[in-house]
């Protein structure tokens, strides 16, 4: 299993490489990215970006996975041109999610030759949706948290079939339990902050809720045992980040076992610092799953990891001593 | 053309409606009905088909909506659609007054591969390939974007009112929609603001060493929702299910005159998240 870690500044490359990552992805302005976080300045500073990961062997993509990926005529053209200018610069893979963005790259006659990897942001949840996206010229699809191996089966099967690789995110790095590229509860594009909060943390108030629920729309022959269950359940998750998380540490060995190909790290607002840790935790994970299912046999090596996993509180540097 | 105005029952089914002495009441008002489920696979059932037959007889005409769809969701919806080409061999159901909207491209693949010949629509979650929204603003994201979609069969997409009259772009020459073709229905009075897989109210806790196969709930959601008083934001939030939503009671328009310019043409009213 590879390490795909972001990054945002030319002096990440070398220590992330060096941590195990092998593969990197990043934003370059102006093209339009998910989410507001930090970006390469400009193609010029990409071009640096990639010449220093090729040089250490590693593959770099760029983020264009902007689900409101608003064009006119004129941003269009110059989308368009961006891409082409940026696969001239070395990037390996676009990473997309409107998929508009290949009738804007038909339109100005630019057919990439980098390849084209599906961004969580378009969720696929289904064999079917996997079929269209790989007809559509996606290599890779890079899977919602808010999808189970269980239920993946088929999907990895195409995509084993098919020769598309996939690839997950970290459990621990990458929070949030709603759809993403579809949640608008962080931004106010429809409601209205009482005051500024930071970044995420609409999901997670840390305040017990209970007396700020209230039941509606029940009728006499609503269930009003399940309605209490539910509004425990409510209290509790809208106080500590919203509904279940269904990645865990078994989905991550159960994908692992299932043959995914890419482990992903992608905050990008983290520190230097923070990132080059990560990608030792990502790398560490991966390499425990592996030796434990080569050691253990893949029964006992997932009860084993997910034991040594739960007990995870930020770092694997104990466990290492311990392994 | 006048507008048109329909019903969405939701988490209701018809036979809740007609037990709360609502049927006839919606029978008189509206001519669509929508059923099925835009946020919940757990929610899509074949007796929707009864249910879609009843209503055409009565001389409506029906929506389905879907939601994201996991390998049993689509499971669920291909039967459904075998029931409904049986019914529609059997005279039973009329696929031109049938609309099917989705927010999954498996919905369009299996409707294609039935040989559905129904009208689709873009559903709620989905029509963001294609639009971008906020209270102030509703934005065709680019001819590209109208086009990709309706190369699938879309041209409605199904958005709901955010409280204001938006800002539009949709005769903006910068975009060179042309003539748009698209349309939009517009629901009211609720905005859908979020949607979780693990459902918020009906998923059970998982452990670390679970690894589900699936959203296993008692379908809590058709017993009720739950008002939110959130200590940050000003609007109240509802939850019902796996969806936040927030309602804007207002009307923001003074005559359905002003909805053609928005490329409204049709109401669906929402009595319930």
């Amino acid at each position: 299993m590879k390490i795909i870690s972001c990054f945002t500044s030319l002096k990440e490359i070398a220590p992330l490489a060096a941590a195990g990552a092998a593969e990197l992805y990043c934003a370059v302005n102006p093209l339009p990215s998910f989410g507001e976080s930090l970006a390469l300045k400009n193609i010029t500073e990409f071009k640096q970006a990639a010449a220093i990961a090729h040089d250490l062997g590693l593959k770099v993509s760029v983020a264009v996975n902007s689900l409101r990926l608003q064009c006119d005529s004129r941003k269009a053209k110059r989308l368009a041109a961006l891409c082409a200018e940026a696969e001239q610069s070395g990037a390996d893979a676009f990473i997309i999610s409107n998929l508009s963005a290949l009738n804007i790259f038909a339109d100005h006659k630019f057919r990439p030759r980098a390849a084209l990897h599906l961004s969580s942001v378009q969720p696929c949840f289904n064999s079917l949706s996997a079929a269209f996206f790989i007809r559509s010229g996606f290599s890779r699809l890079i899977l919602p948290n808010q999808l189970a191996p269980q239920e993946a089966k088929a999907l990895l099967a195409l995509c084993r079939k098919k020769g598309v690789e996939t690839e997950i995110f970290d459990y621990r790095f990458f929070g949030c339990a709603y759809i993403n590229g579809h949640c608008h509860m962080h931004t106010p594009w429809y409601h209205t902050l009482k005051f500024h909060s930071p970044e995420g943390s609409l999901c997670r108030v840390n305040i017990p809720v209970t007396k700020h629920l209230k039941p509606v729309h029940f009728t006499e022959n609503s269930n009003m045992a399940l309605m209490k269950t539910a509004a425990c359940r409510l209290s509790g998750r809208l106080a500590c980040g919203g509904a279940p998380r269904m990645a865990n540490p078994a989905s991550f060995f159960d994908f692992f076992t299932a043959g995914i190909q890419y482990l992903k790290y992608g905050v990008r607002q983290d520190t230097a610092a923070a990132k080059i840790r990560k990608v030792k935790e990502l790398r560490y994970m991966a390499d425990l799953a592996k030796r434990l299912k080569i050691d253990l046999g893949t029964g006992n090596a997932r009860k084993t990891f997910v034991k040594k996993m739960t007990a995870w509180d930020g770092s694997t540097e104990k466990f290492s001593h311990a392994d | 053309m006048p507008i048109e105005h329909a019903i969405r029952l939701g988490a209701m089914t018809l036979s809740d409606l007609e037990e709360t002495g609502g049927l006839q009441n919606a029978m008189g008002r509206f001519n669509w009905f929508y059923l099925g489920s835009e946020f919940c696979e757990n929610l899509l059932d074949e007796t929707l088909c009864g249910d879609i037959a009843n209503l055409q007889k009565k001389g409506k005409k029906v929506c389905l909506s879907t939601p994201f769809l996991s390998e049993k969701g689509a499971a669920r919806l291909k039967k459904i659609f075998s029931v409904l080409s049986a019914l529609e061999k059997s005279g039973k159901v009329d696929f031109s007054r049938l609309e099917l909207s989705v927010n999954d491209f498996a919905a369009i693949e299996l409707a294609r591969t039935a040989k559905l010949p129904v009208k689709i629509s873009a559903g709620r979650i989905f029509y963001e390939n294609a639009f971008t929204q906020s209270k102030t603003y509703l934005y065709v994201l680019s001819r590209q974007s109208l086009r990709f979609l309706s190369a699938l069969g879309i041209k409605r997409y199904n958005i709901s009112a955010a409280g204001r009259k938006p800002r539009s772009n949709f005769h903006n020459k910068m975009y060179s929609l042309g003539t748009p073709d698209f349309k939009i229905s517009l629901y009211y009075p609720y905005l859908n603001l979020t949607t979780a897989r693990a459902c918020l109210a009906g998923m059970p806790d998982i452990a670390p060493h679970q690894s589900i196969s699936g959203v296993n709930c008692r379908r809590e959601c058709r017993s009720g929702a739950f008002e939110v008083a959130h200590p940050w934001i000003k609007e109240t939030l509802i939850i019902r299910g796996n969806t936040v939503f927030i309602k804007f009671p207002n009307k923001f328009y003074s005559s359905e005159k002003e909805l053609t310019k928005l490329r409204i043409d049709r109401l669906v009213y929402c009595p319930f998240p």
